[in-house]
C-alpha cells in the first residue's frame, strides 16, 4: 500500500468576504502526480498555498507524511511547523528567483544556512542539481541573464536543493512564452519519473493527460471532479468539467 | 605670507567643523532612518502613526527653523545642548526622516515573491531581511541616498546662521577683514571637491550594488 504523503481534511478559507476554499478534502500518496485544473479564480493557488502555510487556514485539518500541521483551524507550533513543512518544496509561477545572487548562490543559501551543509556539500547538491536541469554552465549567471524558461528550471533546481518529499507547482510554466515551456515541462516529466510526489496547478492540458497520475478538478473552493487522466479527459461527468475542458481543448 | 598662512590656517578649522557636521549627521541619521522605516511599515498601529507624524514635521518644515528651534527655543525650556550638539541633534533628526522615506519606499519595491520563496525554503525572517531584502534595497535606494548626501554637504553652511565657525562663516569672516575674495573660491572649491568624491564613490557602490542587473 502506498504511503500517504500529503492529507487535506475539509479546508476553508476565505479573504474577508470571499469564501475561497468551501471544504476541499484531498489525499496525495507517496510518487503520485496530482495535476490540478480549473479555471482563474477557483482557488486553485490559495489551495497550494494553505498546504505550505503561506496563506492560514480557517477550519480543516492538513497531515504531511503522517504529521499533524493544523489541527480543526489550529496550527501546531512554530517550530514543529517548520520541521514538516521543510518536507515540502514550491515553485512559483514568477519565479521568485533571489535577483542579487548567482545561479549556484540562490540553491546553496537555504541547505547551508536552514540544514547546516558546509559550503562543499551544498555546492556539490546544486551543481548535480543544475546539471539534472540542464543548466550546468550557468552557476555564476545572474538570474536577469537568463531566459524565463532557464530561470524557472533553476527555481526547480533550487526548491530541490532541499531535498523534500513533496512539491508544489503553481503554474509553473504560465509566465513563459509558449515557445520555453517544453523545457521546463521536460524537466518536470522528468521528475515525474523519479516518483517526486508533485501537486502540480497547471493550464498544461497534455502535461496533466500524460505526465499526472491523478487529475483533481476544482471550481468555485470545491473539487468538483476527480480521476486518473485517461479517464478524466475521455470521460468527464461533471458538466462544469465537460464545459472547462471544452475551453482548454 | 604670514597672513596667507593664518587664512589657511582658519578655513582648514572651518572645513573640519563641516566636515564634522556632515560625518556625524550622515552616521547617525542612515541607521535612524532604518528604523524610522521599519517603524512606518511596522504592524503596530501607534508606532506606525508616530513615524509618519515624525516624518510630516520633518519635511514639512524649514531645515533652517528647526536649527534655530533646537539653538534657541530648547533652552528656553531648560534644555542647554553645547552648541555642535545642537546643530547635531536638528541635522540627524532632519535627514533621518528623509532617509526614512527613501527606506520605506526601497523596502516597499521588493516584490512578496522574495519573501515567500525565502519562506518556503525554510530561511528565517531576519536571515531573510538580511541576506534577501537589505542588498536588494541597498541597490534601490543608493541613487536617491547619494543625492541626499549631497544636499547635505550643502545644507552644513545653514550652521552658519548658529554662529559657529564652519567653512563658510570662516570665509565670510576673512572676506570682510581682508576684502579679499580667494576664501570664497577656496570654500567653494572645497564643497565641490567633497561633493565630487561623494559622487565618485556612491557611482562604485552603485556599480557594486548593480552588477547583477541584466
Ligand atoms: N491574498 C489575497 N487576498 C484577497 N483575496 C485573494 C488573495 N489571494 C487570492 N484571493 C482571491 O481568492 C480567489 C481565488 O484565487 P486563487 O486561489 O488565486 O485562484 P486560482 O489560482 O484558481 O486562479 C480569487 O477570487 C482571488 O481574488
Ligand atoms: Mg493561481
Amino acid at each position: 500500500m502506498a504511503s500517504t504523503m500529503l492529507e487535506l481534511t475539509n479546508i476553508h478559507k476565505a479573504f474577508g468576504d470571499n469564501q475561497v476554499l468551501r471544504g476541499i478534502d484531498l489525499v496525495v500518496d507517496k510518487g503520485e502526480v496530482l495535476a490540478v485544473l480549473g479555471p482563474s479564480g477557483s482557488g486553485k493557488s490559495t489551495m497550494l498555498r494553505c498546504i505550505n502555510h503561506l496563506e492560514t487556514i480557517d477550519k480543516g485539518t492538513i497531515d504531511i507524511k503522517g504529521r499533524r500541521l493544523v489541527e480543526d483551524g489550529v496550527y501546531v507550533d512554530e517550530k514543529t511547523q517548520h520541521e514538516i513543512l521543510a518536507a515540502t518544496g514550491m515553485v512559483f509561477q514568477q519565479f521568485n528567483l533571489f535577483p542579487h545572487m548567482t545561479v549556484l548562490e540562490n540553491l546553496i543559501e537555504a541547505p547551508t544556512y536552514v540544514k547546516g551543509l558546509s559550503r562543499d556539500e551544498a555546492v556539490a547538491i546544486a551543481v548535480d542539481l543544475l546539471k539534472k536541469v540542464g543548466l550546468a554552465d550557468r552557476q555564476d549567471s545572474y538570474p536577469a541573464r537568463l531566459s524565463g524558461g532557464q530561470q524557472q528550471r533553476v527555481a526547480i533546481a533550487r526548491a530541490l536543493a532541499m531535498q523534500p518529499d513533496i512539491m508544489l507547482f503553481d503554474e509553473p510554466t504560465s509566465a513563459l512564452d509558449p515557445e520555453l515551456t517544453g523545457e521546463v515541462l521536460k524537466t518536470m516529466r522528468e521528475l515525474a519519473e523519479e516518483h517526486m510526489t508533485m501537486v502540480v496547478v497547471t493550464h498544461e492540458m497534455a502535461f496533466a493527460r500524460e505526465a499526472s497520475s491523478r487529475v483533481i478538478f476544482m471550481a468555485g473552493g470545491v473539487i468538483v471532479e476527480e480521476n486518473e487522466p485517461q479517464e478524466f479527459f475521455n470521460n468527464p461527468k461533471e458538466e462544469r468539467t465537460r464545459a472547462f475542458l471544452r475551453n482548454m481543448l | 605670507m604670514e597672513k596667507l598662512f593664518d587664512m589657511a590656517l582658519l578655513i582648514m578649522q572651518g572645513a573640519a567643523v563641516t566636515l564634522e557636521i556632515f560625518v556625524i549627521t550622515l552616521a547617525l541619521s542612515l541607521p535612524l532612518g532604518g528604523l524610522a522605516a521599519l517603524g512606518r511599515l511596522s504592524s503596530i498601529r501607534p508606532l506606525r502613526y508616530l513615524m509618519e507624524f515624525y516624518v510630516w514635521i520633518m519635511r514639512g518644515t524649514p531645515l533652517m527653523l528647526q536649527l534655530l528651534f533646537v539653538y534657541f527655543a530648547l533652552p528656553m525650556v531648560g534644555l542647554m545642548l553645547p552648541d555642535i550638539a545642537a546643530a547635531l541633534l536638528a541635522f540627524t533628526l532632519n535627514y533621518a526622516a528623509y532617509f526614512a522615506e527613501i527606506f520605506r519606499a526601497g523596502i516597499q519595491a521588493i516584490p512578496r515573491g522574495q519573501f515567500e520563496a525565502a519562506r518556503v525554503l525554510g530561511l528565517p525572517h531576519w536571515h531573510t531581511i538580511k541576506r534577501i531584502v537589505f542588498p536588494q534595497v541597498l541597490r534601490i535606494v543608493l541613487p536617491p541616498i547619494s543625492n541626499e548626501t549631497i544636499n547635505l554637504v550643502k545644507d552644513t553652511s545653514l550652521i552658519y546662521i548658529l554662529a559657529m565657525n564652519d567653512l563658510l562663516r570662516v570665509a565670510r569672516t576673512i572676506v570682510q577683514r581682508e576684502f579679499d575674495m580667494t576664501p570664497f573660491i577656496i570654500a567653494g572649491a572645497f564643497y565641490l571637491a567633497m561633493t565630487a568624491v561623494l559622487t565618485w564613490g556612491f557611482k562604485r557602490l552603485e556599480a557594486y550594488y548593480g552588477k547583477y542587473d541584466a
